[in-house]
């Protein structure tokens, strides 16, 4: 028994001792991206062993990471210094949290993403730290069909569809692939490039007659489409076996196809329809906190992670894109060099128009994709009239949006509570 | 003699039975727990495409790796310092606050007992995502934000429950006659608790330590949360794993796993005495 209250004291008096330690002055980025181990451990000895300070990389899954900074923010004081994570993270927060940015001197080369880190204020409440997309991607052997005057970095979904088309009178084969299956991304193919490109919106303008035309676009396209794309879902299997020459995926899912065969195949923008040229950008950032412990040395690395280099470094520890104009180097793997520079035409295009991830659903995320999936499954699959299937799906979309309360997201206008479906 | 002996073969048989029986819920029960544990240690041990491949082998390849790629782990050994730290100073707070209100739940009526029980038990009923932000505001301000205390705290809320109901039933199961015997002689209600009825309880007090042990490793959100600099393992490891590829997860698991299992085998002793009353 005295042993036992011995160990005890013991362990109590070096747990003090422990607690009591001086705190190191390393900055705290408090992070939900590069969460994975292998990417945090890249992160730590990779990108940030670089800066000079000294760095503290803690990343988080969403709940902790956001329990955590409403606590510091309530409290008045913490410990975090710097804030990484989603542009979705960001827009569902109070802009007074955040320090505004705009004196920094650093932005992202692109002025929507410059746009979009402004939260609705006047100046930049966070900072564009890195980026994915998804993109289009073509064999080589599709090239040669491209109809006439058509610009493989600039296509309009007509050039698209005549492209389609071509190969398709041509080799007798529908070879346009759609990530259609059941694990296949189609839904952010709607709410990030059909809708953008031609309704300029995704919520508002759900069931519009602009979407009607859209709709019809997207039923020429499918004309040309591999009927087994209901079963792709990771597009570089179909590039790769050939099944598919023009497809549409997420950069992740398309890197294996330019990994093992690099020279085979093509990355470029997808395409513009009348209202700009509609992507989904995930669109990352770095923020600093009203309760940051040492601003000073918090804005510091903000503007040491948009350096160039150190740009270069975040993208080989975890594929996500450079924000600012880089030289790409040449031992880049393959697949990143073709998709890098897909995105990069993308989102400097004058016609972009980013249709962001949606936000602000909560759990409800699954059921706005999937007013998406249906109404795809009845008008494209069923051949269902396009006008009614729309006016019978914006009811469940009107509930989601009024029983979460989320605001538009680009390229929507922006409104006071939910986001109306009009 | 007759009897028996007509008797035995059929008996032999019975006990026969019995026995393979027995012997076959023991290797169930064995296997059960070990072939788990076995296969993490094997897919710990092996190289990447072997733990993507099937079948899986028996025998482990000896392939570092994966290990390897923790030991350069940036703060893994702060991380499992902090955490036996807490784990211990939760076990320690529990059994402290945790064991005399056992004991005066079981030896004295006191109005409100009922409720008092339910009580207890209703602090379990909160989910911690819950509590953790107006935890984190009232530790932030108090200063016990990011200590090892702070969240020994936490942990020791959570294991309150468990030490009160296992000591509850621990002193119940002790007559109150040896205490009245040693009041008799000469022994006060603190002796008579300490010379009596204490060695008694021993065995139990150290299960529910490894109870309020296991609950403080094993809890993550709290410890995201409520810690920054001085992290627990799990807080560490668990999070950054759910996205992590395969070999690492094994590698991972197999790292949060281990010292848990050492701490239980260190004190397998006390447990297993403490069936021993349970049984009489």
């Amino acid at each position: 028994m005295k042993s036992l209250n011995a160990l005890a004291s013991a362990v109590a008096a070096a747990a003090f001792v422990a607690s009591t330690a001086p705190l190191s002055a390393d900055v705290l980025f408090w992070s939900t991206q590069a969460r994975p181990v292998e990417e945090a451990q890249a992160m730590r000895e990779q990108v940030l062993s670089g800066f000079e300070g000294g760095v503290d990389y803690q990343p988080n899954e969403d709940g902790p990471w956001l329990t955590r900074l409403n606590a510091e923010l309530e409290a008045g004081s913490g410990s975090i210094d710097v804030l990484g994570a989603l542009h979705g993270n960001f827009s569902a927060m109070n802009p007074d949290a955040l320090t505004d940015l705009g004196d920094l001197g650093v932005a992202s080369s692109s002025e929507t993403f410059n746009g979009l880190a402004k939260l609705g204020t006047e100046t930049l409440q966070y900072v564009p730290w890195m980026q994915a997309s998804y993109i289009m991607a073509a064999s080589k052997e599709a090239l040669e069909y491209l109809p006439e005057g058509a610009d493989i970095n600039a296509l309009t979904y007509d050039q698209l569809i005549a492209w389609a088309k071509n190969v398709h009178d041509e080799t007798g084969d529908a070879k346009f692939g759609f990530p259609a299956g059941p694990k296949g991304l189609k839904h952010r193919f709607f709410q990030g490039y059909l809708y953008p490109s031609y309704t300029n919106g995704v919520v508002r303008t759900f069931a519009s007659d602009e979407a009607v035309v859209a709709w019809e676009k997207f039923r020429e396209l499918w004309q040309h489409t591999n009927p087994a794309s209901t079963n792709f879902s990771f597009m570089q299997e179909q590039l790769l076996n050939g099944d598919a020459w023009i497809v549409f995926d997420h950069t992740s899912r398309l890197a294996q196809a330019f990994n093992e065969r690099p020279d085979d195949f093509v990355a470029f923008p997808a395409p513009a329809g009348p209202t700009g040229r509609g992507f989904m950008p995930v669109l990352a950032g770095l923020a600093i906190p009203s309760t940051a412990p040492d601003p000073e040395a918090a804005k510091a690395l903000v503007a040491y992670m948009l350096k160039p280099e150190t740009q270069i470094a975040t993208l080989r520890a975890t594929n996500f894109f450079p924000v600012v104009n880089v030289d790409l180097p040449d031992d880049l793997p393959p697949s990143v060099k073709a998709s890098g520079a897909a995105v990069a035409k993308m989102s400097a295009s004058p016609d972009a128009n980013p249709g962001l991830l949606p936000a602000g659903l909560g759990d409800k995320g699954g059921d706005f994709n999937r007013v998406f999936v249906d109404s795809f499954e009845r008008i494209i699959l069923g051949g269902q009239d396009i006008r009614r299937v729309l006016d019978d799906q914006k009811g469940r979309l009107a509930a989601i949006m009024e029983e979460t309360g989320a605001p538009c997201w680009a390229p929507d206008a922006p409104s006071d509570g939910a986001c109306p479906v009009e | 003699m007759s009897d028996t002996a007509v008797l035995l073969p059929d008996q032999g048989q019975t006990r026969k039975t019995g026995r393979w029986l027995y012997a076959a819920s023991v290797t169930l029960l064995c296997a059960w727990v070990i072939v788990p544990l076995y296969f993490l240690l094997i897919n710990t041990l092996s190289a990447p495409e072997t733990v993507n491949s099937f079948p899986k082998s028996f025998v482990p390849e000896f392939d570092l790796g994966s290990l390897t790629f923790f030991a350069g782990f940036q703060g893994m050994l702060t991380a499992l310092k902090n955490s036996i730290v807490v784990a211990f100073l939760t076990m320690v707070m529990s059994i402290l606050i945790g064991a005399p209100a056992g004991y005066a739940l079981s030896r004295f009526e006191f109005r409100g007992k009922e409720a008092f029980r339910l009580l207890i038990l209703l602090t379990r009923a909160f989910p911690l995502p819950l509590l953790a932000l107006p935890l984190a505001v009232m530790f932030i301000r108090t200063g016990l934000d990011d200590t090892a205390f702070g969240l020994a705290l936490v942990h020791t809320t959570l294991a309150i429950p468990f030490a009160v109901l296992i000591t509850f039933s621990l002193f119940s199961g002790i007559p109150v006659e040896l205490e009245e015997a040693a009041w008799t002689l000469g022994c006060t209600r603190l002796t008579a608790f300490t010379k009596v009825v204490l060695p008694l309880i021993l065995p139990g007090i150290t299960a529910s330590a490894i109870f309020a042990f296991v609950i403080s490793w094993n809890e993550v959100f709290a410890a995201a949360v409520l810690t920054i600099e001085n992290r627990t393992l799990t807080a560490f490891l668990l999070q950054t794993l759910g996205e992590a590829p395969l070999h690492l997860k094994f590698a991972g698991g197999f790292i949060l796993v281990v010292p848990a299992l050492i701490f239980i085998f260190a004190v397998r002793k006390y447990l297993f005495a403490m069936w021993g009353i349970a049984n009489r």
